[in-house]
């Protein structure tokens, strides 16, 4: 019963939105790498959306390009996702690791992941008139990750419907907790470089041999 | 070997020999006092070529009638003659600038009783040809008089003692213009609730065309909070009133306002149709300089401050930025052509500037400050460019494509040209062509178009390519599914036998 390999549990775990990660548990699937490679797409996704869009329908600021926020958009946001959860669901007797958390969630993600890539493709074939096509693909992408994401949660830590909605509430808070620590850590960390340069540079004009 | 390095030298030396001259005359720009530019498809200021070129400095001893005294107007009538609201003097100046000579000076003129009346401070005027009339706003005697050009009173507009007019307010006339029918407007000093508009015959029809208040945050939350209020409280506390129009111009049928408001965003410039609706407001534009320019030695944001409008006889549309002492030029579909004048002492710069008119192919901007007209001329790359967009904006596509190909040829960054070009591609039906330039423009929704027809043509060319391309995909599809279905079969047969055995 159910002797599936990696790349089917993925195709079982997309199209079984209810079952799909309770199975998925039981029988101890889902792959580090996949979920990785998940992950990565997404990334070059977010990039793709965000610069090789149909002329038509969004005009890009192609002047420049600057990759952190499309590293912030999905790998950023990935982790403090999957940290977040498993911070809050551990006081919260979930019963998931962070392994796992991360290989549900990012298998939650491919939807999501494959909306960008089809929308991109799509608006270089479809005209303003036909932007619909793309709005509804688009919501079924978004709805269909959020449906999984809710189940993979669920499944993950073996919680009632409830519970699985407060976790999830407390981790988008935890999410913007840890995201507003790292901020506040990085602009320390930048004033702690400017403090050290600006020693650095007084010493150099100061110790001239 | 020795020639080809000679060569190499020779180049070296011309190319350095153009790029300085290149610069220097970029830098000089044939004695205008300021450096041209223009705005790229993303915003950013770049060097450009100048579409006007300071041709003089009018001054009133030049016109032999004793120097102007802080004017505040000026207007061109069809036929060239120039009025001067010559404030500080109390009078109106008719003169032919083309020739430097006075066609009347009007001091005062004659009431239909036969009475004589001066003028005091007038600051605004306005002529209409078809009726031959002089409209002018007499702001400190609180009228407008409506004369004919020999100086007799036809009719004289005072403050309207209506209902809808607040009777504590004195009547400070600043600007005045009349459309066909003969209806006047008036902009008030102190009323911010748009333009008075009075009947041919002087009756009060009401006001016409007054600005939104923009729905900042503050406003809404003001706003919100108002809903707990007392009506005492509501009463004292400060009220949200939009800024006045400062200067208006009339074109076609059309009239178009400006507000000099500086912290304004929205209704700085406005298109209003006879019933006073804004024709631009749907639209998302914006007028002056993009980034509102910090000056750390006066502390102070220079934002965009337009203080007057002018609508040129081809529909382009002059807007007088104060706080910077520009003109920018902008054709009937409000994209930006030139921009012209900085605030400086020398010709070409402006201390106060007041008004802006154009006529045939000059500019002319008054300071009111410097007490000085200043003469524009439209350099050729400016007649170019103004023969395109007249084409174009009468419809005229494919034969405004050499002109704006005459433009690229000058100057390769001039957005509004590629828009030109791909538009009129468009219309050729050259849809490959036309996406490539409406990229360069930036201009979404003509490459939509183009991108259609490019997209029906490509099919229609390809149909058959296409169709078996996709029989044949879906053959394959369906084979390789049944292969793969009786080989998974075959497969489980023989575990099944393996387990048996």
């Amino acid at each position: 019963m159910m002797d599936l390999t990696q790349k089917q549990w993925v195709g079982h775990a997309l199209t079984h939105p209810v079952e799909g990660f309770e199975d998925m548990r039981w029988k101890k699937a889902g792959s580090l790498k996949i979920a990785l490679l998940i992950i990565v797409l997404l990334f070059f996704g977010e990039i793709a959306y965000g610069r090789l869009y149909g002329f038509q329908f969004y005009v890009s600021y192609d002047k420049t390009f600057n990759i952190i926020p499309y590293i912030v958009r999905s790998f950023v946001l990935f982790a403090v996702w999957v940290t977040g959860n498993w911070s809050v669901c551990t006081l919260l007797d979930g019963e998931g690791t962070l392994r796992n958390i991360c290989i549900y969630s990012a298998y939650a993600l491919i939807p999501y992941t494959a909306q960008l890539y089809i929308n991109v493709l799509l608006s270089h074939f479809l005209v303003r008139d036909e932007y619909v096509f793309m709005q509804i693909i688009e919501l079924i992408g978004v709805g269909w990750t959020a449906l999984l994401l809710f189940s993979a949660i669920k499944s993950v830590h073996q919680y009632s419907f409830r519970k699985t909605v407060l976790a999830l509430l407390l981790t988008v808070a935890a999410m913007l907790i840890m995201l507003f620590l790292l901020v506040l850590f990085m602009s320390l960390i930048q004033q702690i470089y400017i403090f050290i340069s600006t020693v650095y540079t007084e010493l150099s004009y100061r110790a001239k041999v | 070997m020795r020639s080809k390095l000679k060569r190499c030298i020779a180049a070296l030396t011309a190319f350095a020999a153009l790029a300085s001259h290149g610069m220097t005359s970029a830098a000089a720009a044939e004695g205008a006092p300021y450096e041209s530019y223009n705005y790229d498809r993303w915003g950013d200021a770049i060097p450009s070529q100048a579409g006007y070129m300071p041709e003089r400095t009018l001054l009133g001893n030049d016109l032999g009638i004793g120097a102007f005294e802080s004017p505040g107007d000026f207007f061109f009538d069809s036929d060239g003659l120039l009025y001067i609201a010559d404030t500080g003097n109390d009078r109106v100046v008719a003169a032919d600038v083309e020739n430097d000579s006075v066609r009347h000076v009007y001091h005062s003129f004659i009431m239909p009783d036969g009475s004589e009346t001066a003028l005091k401070q007038p600051s605004g005027v306005y002529v209409s040809a078809e009726k031959g009339l002089i409209y002018i706003a007499d702001t400190e005697n609180a009228r407008v008089l409506i004369s004919d050009l020999d100086g007799n009173v036809q009719l004289e507009i005072t403050k309207p003692d209506s209902e809808v007019f607040d009777q504590k307010r004195t009547f400070l006339p600043q600007r005045v213009v009349a459309d066909k029918a003969g209806n006047v407007y008036v902009v008030l000093g102190n009323i911010t609730t748009g333009a008075a508009m009075f009947a041919p015959d002087g009756g009060f029809i009401g006001f016409y065309g007054a600005n939104r208040v923009e729905p900042t945050a503050k406003i809404v939350s003001e706003h919100f909070r108002g809903l707990f209020m007392s009506d005492e409280k509501k009463a004292n506390r400060k009220r949200t009133v939009p800024s006045g129009i400062t200067g208006f111009d009339i074109g076609g049928d059309f009239i178009f306002t400006c507000t000099s408001s500086s912290t304004q965003k929205t209704d700085t410039v406005k298109k209003l149709n006879a019933a006073g609706k804004n024709i631009f407001a749907d639209r998302e534009l914006y007028f002056g300089d993009y980034k509102p320019v910090y000056d750390a030695t006066q502390n102070k944001m220079f934002a965009p401050s337009m203080v007057d409008i002018d609508v040129a006889e081809d529909g382009c549309i002059n807007c007088l930025d104060f706080t910077t002492g520009r003109v920018f030029q902008y054709d009937e579909e409000c994209e930006l052509l030139f921009i012209t004048g900085a605030s400086a002492k020398q010709t070409g710069g402006f201390d106060h500037a007041a008004a802006v008119e154009s006529y045939g192919d000059r500019l002319y901007v008054l300071d009111s400050s410097k007490d000085s007209i200043t003469v524009f001329r439209e350099t050729s790359f400016g007649r170019v460019v103004h023969e395109a967009v007249s084409l174009y904006n009468d419809g005229y596509y494919e034969e405004a494509l050499g002109p704006w190909e005459e433009v690229l040829r000058r100057d390769g960054n001039y957005r509004r040209a590629y828009v030109g070009v791909a538009s009129a591609l468009l219309r050729k039906g050259d849809y490959k062509g036309s996406m490539k330039y409406a990229k360069l423009a930036d201009a979404g929704d003509i490459y939509n178009k183009a991108f259609e027809g490019r997209r029906r043509e490509f099919l229609k060319e390809n149909f058959a390519v296409i169709a078996a391309a996709i029989a044949v995909g879906i053959c394959g599809l369906a084979a390789l599914g049944r292969y793969r279905k009786k080989h998974r079969k075959s497969k489980n047969t023989d575990k099944k036998e393996a387990e048996q055995l």
